[in-house]
């Protein structure tokens, strides 16, 4: 495989876990997620009152034997996937401290998730956002398709300031029906402005997954003498002592993240603080794990 | 604060080192670039107040934990003669006030001045070694090397004397000497600031402070004044002695320390030639002067004895000594023309009653010689003197007598010790010159030992002739003019009064003031004959003449022998006996003010020491050495609870998937 980001073993032992969302899709084509219309599943729904108009072959004549009332049975319908992957690609997401890029952990996780929704017949798009681009590849259950998506991601340059918040609300206006968007990104945005827009994407409906990948230095802080930190958004630097503000520093950033985890707990979103020292496969195995239906749930 | 070892003082230019490395490592800062700005700058904004101070803090105790070892190794000294600045001199010159007033002891204390002078000193001096000492008493003034600071408080030259002192002289003293002794040096003064003993008027200090600052390097200089307050002390002064007949007549005084108003009663005991007897004297007030006759035992011819008080704050003023010899009469010359005033001045100046006393008159229009010898007074109601005999009474007062000069009737333009008569002047018909002011305490017109004062302002006059010259005043008639003058001429006096024992003249010659006047004349002339018998520590009579060999008679107090020139009691030069006494100035309590200190030692830059410390075991100089390193250890301490990390909250970062 040419894509240093994609590891077929691990896309190999994952491939038996399906990725399953924790909301109805409403896809064009049958497929194995749930519909919110009823449909011709094996999978039964509920009975309802026959009214004029419905098909008289769904009539269960058994019920009306029983009870001298006409019901229709109903099943659910089941029909395919459309994920988008919005990736964020600010300038902060090529901050490699003690782990990899983060960008290259996006793109790890962002190019295994597509391939194996490709693969279970699900359709993958990307959305690629920085402050002056966005550039978005539509969803496609074509294998062929997952090819332009491998290419974009890589050959994405992290530069400049994020884009993340206005991608998000274009995308919750752009995609008439559901679907499954999983945002990977370092969140470096005003947590309010963040929050406004996964419930933009959640008032459409979507099922939203939020990757916020860290870097395991941004996240510690130590450093032993003076630094001068140079933004690698906008530029700007800054001479500190970091033994000086290290507690200061904790505290804001801790104040961040149960911001963001909070926002994402009020849309519904699956929230994920990812360092990105983390091994790719426990964290993806645990996130398909964790979207499996629960026994006993249909 | 001085330091022995000032030269590692420069270790304190290490305490900058940990302000050096952190100011390097901020220059030497790595660059990164950074995605997480955002709390970066929240942090730092957050951080100016606590974070930076502790910091400082921190950054603080680390300089001074380097300053307070570098303190520590140069060695300070506190509080002591050594004062701040300096660092070990070559020399010392210790100028020792060893008068009497410095055995006084301190309120609380029990230790005298001048012990706990030695005793500081000697503490401060051994922190300084291989430092000379050299050091100059203010008994013998003579400079001389102190082997060992160790035996400063054995040597004779700095037991305790009945002297006096004139600190200005030791001062000129120690500057000659460290003319001739180049070096780093500093004098150390040690007194009790007794006014008396600095004479800061004294127009010596001038030449003291330029010796001083001319001296190729000028000594630092150190006062040491010890023990604060003065304990409650009496002290007793015998203010004169004569023999009169088979009375010996001694005028006392006892004077309080304290400032109390309560009525003291004393045992004074009197020893005359061995016999002692004591009686009870009520002290009210500060001083109390007083007369006591005593009887001198037949056979006893000559003979001495001393008045003493019970011991006090000050043991070395509670005697006053007293020798006698052959009674003698008691002579007085008469130069008047005859008339009233001759006839009234001879009744005044040898009463009858008065059988020791005589006088001679002379017609002054048959003076020939002028014979003085054992004549304790003259009075002279004539022109004043010229030529010879003008030199021959410069001679009498010199040897110590007493001349009063009465206004003459003759006009004379003759002029006498630089003072002539004014022409006679007349009161206006039916007024008087009235004698309007004079001196109480001085003079011959002073009030008596019991306070009692002459009844001077009773005297009229219709004439008089005012005496003219550079005199000291001591009575006025009422329009501001001199009645009374007087000249001091080596151990004499010349009085002049300007007017006349005649009723044409005055009620002069009433007796109330011609008689006190004459006689105390006569008792002040006489005084030279008893004087034979008494003389002050440190005067010229109480030096030993060519020959004579000193011993000590008496068995007063604890006589030391090698300390016998400088101790009061009776002495016996060659065949003479003699009564030393202390100074009457030892007895004066007035301390030099600061104020008057710092115009004495004006431009020297001294630095006084007022060391309160009563006992002999506070160090007037402490190494404290330790305390700096303890000091140290506590910088660090406390820089290393400072730099203690603060305790993180458990749990801050959780990255499994948090479902909605």
């Amino acid at each position: 495989m040419k894509y240093d980001f994609l590891d077929s073993g691990l896309l190999a032992r994952l491939g038996a876990i399906p990725l399953e969302t924790r909301v109805p899709m409403l896809g064009n084509v049958a497929g194995k997620h749930r519909s919110p219309h009823r449909g011709s599943s094996v999978e039964f729904a509920e009975y309802r009152k026959y009214v004029a108009g419905d098909d008289t072959r769904r009539l269960d004549w058994k019920a009306f034997a029983r009870s001298d009332r006409f019901y229709i049975k109903e099943f659910e319908a089941d029909t395919n996937l459309r994920a988008y992957f919005v990736v964020d690609a600010s300038g902060s997401m090529k901050f490699a401290g003690q782990g990899e890029a983060k960008i290259s952990y996006a793109n790890r996780i962002a190019a295994s998730l597509a391939y194996l929704l490709v693969n279970q017949g699900d359709a993958a798009g990307l959305s690629v956002c920085t402050e002056k681009l966005h550039l978005e590849i539509p969803p496609s259950r074509r294998p062929a398709h997952l090819q332009h998506i491998f290419d974009t991601l890589g050959k994405l340059e992290p530069a400049g300031e994020t884009g993340l918040i206005p991608a998000l609300h274009t995308i919750a206006e752009k995609i008439g029906q559901r679907a499954l968007v999983v945002i990977l990104s370092d969140l470096f945005t005003d947590p309010q402005a963040f929050s406004d827009a996964l419930q933009h994407l959640r008032y459409r409906k979507h099922d939203i997954c939020v990757f916020h990948l860290m870097d395991p230095q941004e996240l510690g802080f130590q450093f032993d003498r003076p630094h001068r930190f140079v933004d690698m958004e906008d530029g700007t630097s800054l001479v500190v002592e970091p033994t000086l503000i290290a507690d200061e520093y904790q505290s804001a950033l801790r104040d961040f993240l149960t911001a963001v985890k909070n926002k994402c707990h009020d849309a519904a979103a699956d929230y994920q603080l990812v360092p990105t020292d983390t091994p790719l496969e426990p964290l993806l195995r645990d996130f398909l794990t964790a979207r499996l239906p629960k026994k006993g749930h249909s | 604060m001085s330091f022995l070892q000032p030269l590692l003082l420069w270790g304190l230019l290490a305490a900058s080192i940990p302000i050096i490395i952190h100011l390097l490592n901020r220059r030497r800062h790595k660059t990164v670039m950074w995605a997480a700005m955002q709390f970066l700058l929240k942090a730092t904004r957050e951080s100016r107040g606590k974070k930076r101070l502790r910091h400082i803090l921190i950054l603080t105790c680390r300089a001074l934990g380097v300053a307070a070892l570098a303190t520590a190794a140069a060695r300070p000294l506190i509080s002591g003669v050594l004062g701040w600045g300096g660092g070990q001199p070559d020399l010392v010159v210790l100028i020792l006030d060893r008068s009497a007033s410095m055995e006084a002891t301190p309120k609380g204390g029990t230790i005298p001045r001048r012990e706990l002078a030695l005793e500081r000193i000697r503490g401060a001096l051994a922190d300084l070694d291989g430092t000379r000492l050299v050091l100059i008493d203010s008994a013998s003034g003579e400079p001389q090397d102190v082997p060992s600071p160790d035996v400063l408080d054995r040597i004779s030259s700095t037991a305790a004397t009945d002297t006096g002192a004139d600190i200005s002289t030791l001062g000129a003293r120690a500057a000659e000497f460290l003319l001739e002794t180049p070096g780093r040096a500093e004098v150390w003064i040690a007194s009790d600031l007794q006014a008396t003993n600095w004479q800061p008027d004294n127009d010596r200090w001038a030449s003291v402070r330029a010796s001083l600052a001319g001296l190729p390097q000028p000594p630092k200089l150190r006062v040491l004044m010890l023990g604060g307050e003065a304990a409650t002390n009496q002290s007793i002064r015998l203010l004169s002695s004569r023999r009169s007949g088979d009375q010996l007549v001694l005028d006392i005084e006892i004077a309080r320390g304290e400032d109390s108003a309560e009525i003291l009663s004393l045992p004074l005991t009197v020893t005359l030639n061995g016999v002692r007897s004591t009686s009870n004297v009520t002290v009210a007030g500060q001083n109390y002067r007083f007369r006591k006759s005593l009887p001198i035992p037949p056979n006893e011819e000559t003979g001495y004895g001393w008045l003493s008080i019970p011991g006090d704050g000050n043991l070395r003023d509670n005697a006053a000594f007293f020798a006698y010899g052959p009674a003698r009469p008691v002579k007085s010359l008469l130069v008047a023309p005859p008339g009233e005033a001759a006839d009234y001045l001879t009744i005044a100046a040898a009463p009858g009653g008065k059988d020791q006393r005589g006088v001679e008159r002379v017609d002054p229009a048959q003076l020939g010689q002028l014979d003085t010898d054992g004549i304790a007074a003259i009075f002279w109601a004539a022109p004043l003197p010229a030529g010879e005999t003008a030199e021959a009474l410069e001679r009498f007062l010199g040897d110590g007598g007493d001349l009063v000069l009465f206004a003459p009737r003759e006009e004379s333009t003759a002029e006498f010790l630089g003072i002539r008569w004014s022409a006679v002047q007349e009161s206006d018909a039916d007024t008087f010159f009235i004698l309007d002011s004079w001196d109480h305490d001085d003079g011959l017109l002073r009030d008596g030992l019991d306070g009692t004062p002459i009844p001077a302002d009773r005297m009229k006059a219709v004439k008089r002739r005012l005496p003219e010259g550079e005199a000291a005043i001591l009575a006025r008639w009422d329009d501001g003019k001199p009645f009374l003058v007087r000249r001091v001429m080596d151990r004499g006096t010349a009085w002049f009064v300007g007017s006349q024992p005649d009723y044409t003249w005055s009620n002069l010659a009433d007796a109330d003031v011609l008689l006190p006047v004459t006689q105390r004349s006569i008792a002040d002339g006489a005084e030279r004959f008893d004087a034979g018998y008494l003389a002050t520590l440190g005067s010229r009579a109480a030096q030993p003449r060519a020959g004579e060999a000193r011993s000590r008679l008496d068995d007063y107090g604890a006589p030391a022998s090698a300390n016998e020139p400088y101790e009061a009691g009776i002495h016996r030069f060659g065949e003479r006996i003699l009564a030393l006494n202390r100074p009457a100035g030892e007895d004066d309590l007035e301390i030099l003010s600061r104020e008057r200190l710092n115009d004495v030692l004006d431009g020297t830059g001294f630095t006084l020491l007022e060391d309160r410390g009563t006992s002999a075991n506070d160090q007037v100089s402490r190494d404290v050495w330790r305390g700096f390193l303890i000091a140290m250890l506590c910088f660090l301490v406390a820089e290393a609870l400072l730099c203690l990390p603060k305790k993180q909250p458990a749990g801050t970062f959780e990255s499994r998937p948090s479902n909605a």
